[in-house]
């Protein structure tokens, strides 16, 4: 079943393009990045998705129906420009939330301090909000948008202002609702995230899709001229004739080769100068996808 | 519906259980009390203890305006009598005034037939001094006249003896009831002043909250789970049930008090004012309507701010009614009936204030009332449908404030 899909979507403010003939598919338990440099269609993308604001053509469809309100109320959304009630105490806050999308009173209450303890924050449920960090207020939202178990959760840079524990354990729970069968769509700028967690993806940019498919596949498309080493001692390999560009990372090195450069060559080079303990020949990374794909232009 | 409700709740209770509800709900009755307490204090005692010099050629014209000042037990005058007068004795007198000794000199002359009469102080401003000079040497003139003819003092004082004008009001049903024209003009200001700022606080609090949402980027969130027109009325519900809570108390409070022995001891039962089933009614119905309107017109225009700063620049479309209420305050108490009156009783920005001034005047015909109140129903059902347009696009609109052709633009988006 088709959680999500948009098929040739428009939409223009004033004089700017901000999504244009956009078209993609979410199916139930998958993880889609919806990825783009800023401005470039993601959260306009997203706001049509979630009714707030409407295509100008095309169309939007969840759970295999005609975009309509109740289906919200199978959504879990952590929108990009996210605030809480600074005066209200969490745990209010979480019943509210858990209210308005359709749990009863005592429901609401029991899942919100449940969700408090498997996100580690159930101290904070008798602070007021504006006592919170920033990460904790965070957390607070990610569990606002799940309390009603929804089958779509839209998730707009979920992991900025995380510290790397807890964006590890944000990590390790959107992985579990995917497991449960949920579809999730995150849009962010941390690729390596979207490289570990994401099956499908979608690049957008000035508005237009210019990439999308499955993460495997797109990667697979580009030729293998990506080598990762680590190594101890002598970097002059670094030099090699077979590179183009290297970045050393203090034993850690990611080059890319010349077009048909040599990996056997570099390799002996290495092998000659340092201790290799690792030299794989990869695809390039989704970074560099992007980079290349959309002309290093982004607005970032 | 459940939305609503639930919006409506949580900003109730939030507000409620804020320290500024406290404090207003406590503080300003308390400085109402505490301003009008100071008025009366201080005119009380104004004008007390002073010292006039009356000066004339003519020493029975003096004495009977001696006699007629000193006839004033509220403010203890102390007088002297100086006649006939001399230049430089005037000098004299003058150089007193000057070093404070002396408050006043009184002047009165009454050659051939013509009074003359003047009053010289330190003081430019003293016109209530003047002004009680006036009806004082007019009487002691008036005296002096009847004595010359052979009157006697106590003839005198009963030809000068005022009339109390006693006031009655005829009643719908033809009754004729003894009515206290000033206990009813306090009472209709009173009323007015409360409507007009329970009002605009609360059509305020609307604006500063949805600014303050906005800040805190919490209306993407709600906007998700919520519809914005659901958003807006649940607030719109909360903060109204909070003005109403408010003036529920006060009027309690008040209630409370009138009953206490305190205020049996206080009040002299000169300045009773009696409350109609009506006025009960009519009160908090257009203190709704009212701040329903208001509040409607800042929801929308607030949505397109970034701050309580550039709000303000509204706040003449808040205040303006009100004053141009209260500028009509002497014509619609002399004539709650005139054309001018009515048509701001029926105008949806100054219903509720007049409407009220009016009633405490007299009780207006019920079609002006019922058309006043589906006047400002329709206005706002106007209002609401235009604010919810601007609100809608406002609220997500970030960085900077929406110029005016933006708000038009605004409002053609579906």
């Amino acid at each position: 079943m088709s959680v999500v899909e948009l098929a040739g979507v428009n939409k223009a403010y004033e004089n700017k393009i901000a999504v244009a003939d956009l078209s993609l598919t979410i199916e139930a338990g998958q993880m889609f990045g919806l990825l783009g440099p800023n401005g470039a269609g993601k959260t306009s993308s997203i706001r049509m998705m979630m009714g707030i604001t409407m295509p100008d053509s095309g169309s939007v469809r969840l759970f295999d129906k005609p975009f309509e309100r109740k289906s919200l109320e199978r959504v879990g959304y952590l929108p990009e420009e996210r605030g809480l009630y600074k005066k209200m105490q969490v745990l209010d806050q979480l019943v509210f939330f858990g209210e308005l999308h359709g749990l009863s009173r005592a429901e609401a209450h029991t899942r919100s301090v449940a969700w408090a303890k498997r996100m580690e924050i159930d101290e904070a449920l008798g602070k007021k909000t504006e006592e919170l960090s920033k990460g904790m207020q965070q957390k607070i939202q990610f569990i606002g948008s799940l309390l009603h178990e929804p089958g779509l959760i839209v998730m707009d840079e979920p992991f900025s202002g995380l510290d790397p524990v807890n964006a590890a354990l944000v990590e390790k729970t959107l992985l579990e609702l995917k497991s449960e069968g949920r579809a999730i769509l995150f849009s962010t700028h941390r690729m390596d995230q979207v490289e570990k967690l994401c099956d499908t993806i979608c690049l957008v940019n000035h508005g237009r899709s210019v990439l999308s498919g499955k993460v495997r596949e797109i990667k697979s498309r580009y030729e293998r001229n990506h080598v990762i080493v680590e190594f101890e001692g002598d970097a002059g390999f670094l030099n090699s004739a077979e590179i183009a560009e290297a970045k050393n990372f203090s034993g850690h090195a990611e080059i890319r080769l010349k077009p048909h450069g040599d990996a056997q060559k570099l390799l002996h080079e290495a092998s000659a100068q340092a201790t290799i303990y690792r030299f794989e020949l990869v695809e390039p990374s989704l970074e560099e996808i992007f980079i290349q794909t959309v002309g290093g232009k982004s607005d970032a | 519906m459940r939305n609503i409700f639930l919006i409506a709740r949580r900003e109730y209770l939030e507000q409620i259980r804020s320290r500024a509800f406290r404090m207003s709900t406590i503080g300003l009755p308390a400085l109402f009390a505490l301003v009008l307490a100071i008025g009366a204090w201080s005119s009380r005692g104004a004008g007390s203890h002073k010292h006039f010099v009356v000066v004339s050629s003519n020493l029975a014209l003096a004495e009977a305006a001696r006699d007629r000042l000193l006839a004033n037990k509220e403010h203890k005058p102390t007088v002297t009598v100086v006649a006939p007068i001399t230049d430089d004795l005037r000098a004299e007198l003058i150089e007193a005034v000057k070093d404070s000794a002396v408050s006043g000199i009184v002047s009165i002359e009454n050659a051939n037939g013509k009074p003359v009469a003047s009053y010289t102080s330190k003081s430019a401003g003293d016109f209530m001094t003047a002004s009680k000079l006036q009806s004082v040497l007019s009487d002691a003139l008036v005296e002096e006249r009847l004595s010359s003819a052979g009157f006697t003092p106590a003839e005198s004082n009963t030809l000068l003896k005022g009339v109390k004008v006693e006031s009655y009001q005829v009643k719908k049903d033809g009754a004729i009831v003894k009515s206290n024209a000033a206990a009813s003009f306090w009472k209709g200001y009173v009323m007015a002043i409360l409507l007009s700022m329970t009002t605009i606080i609360y059509g305020m609090n609307v604006a500063r909250s949805i600014i303050q949402e906005k800040t805190s980027r919490i209306f993407e969130v709600m906007l998700a789970i919520a519809k914005p027109a659901d958003m807006l009325a649940g607030k719109l519900i909360g903060v109204g049930a909070v003005g109403l809570t408010q003036i529920l108390i006060w009027v309690v409070a008040a209630g409370a008090l009138v009953a206490s022995p305190l205020a049996s001891a206080m009040l002299t039962g000169q300045f009773e004012v009696h409350f109609s089933l009506a006025e009960a009614v009519l009160f908090p119905l257009y203190f709704l309507l009212g701040y329903l309107l208001f509040s409607a017109l800042f929801a929308g225009l607030a949505a397109s701010c970034e701050t309580e700063q550039e709000l303000q620049m509204y706040m003449p479309l808040a205040a303006g009614p009100t004053w141009l209420s209260f500028s009509m305050i002497a014509m619609i108490m002399s004539d709650s009936n005139s054309v001018w009156a009515v048509a701001a009783s029926l105008f949806p920005p100054t219903a509720p204030i007049v409407m009220f001034l009016r009633m405490a005047s007299e009780q207006p015909p019920l079609w002006q009332i019922a058309l006043s109140i589906g006047l400002l129903a329709a206005s706002i059902w106007v209002t609401l449908w235009i604010s919810a347009k601007l609100y809608r696009v406002g609220i997500l609109m970030y960085g900077k404030r929406a110029t005016l052709p933006e708000l038009v633009r605004w409002l053609r988006y579906s």
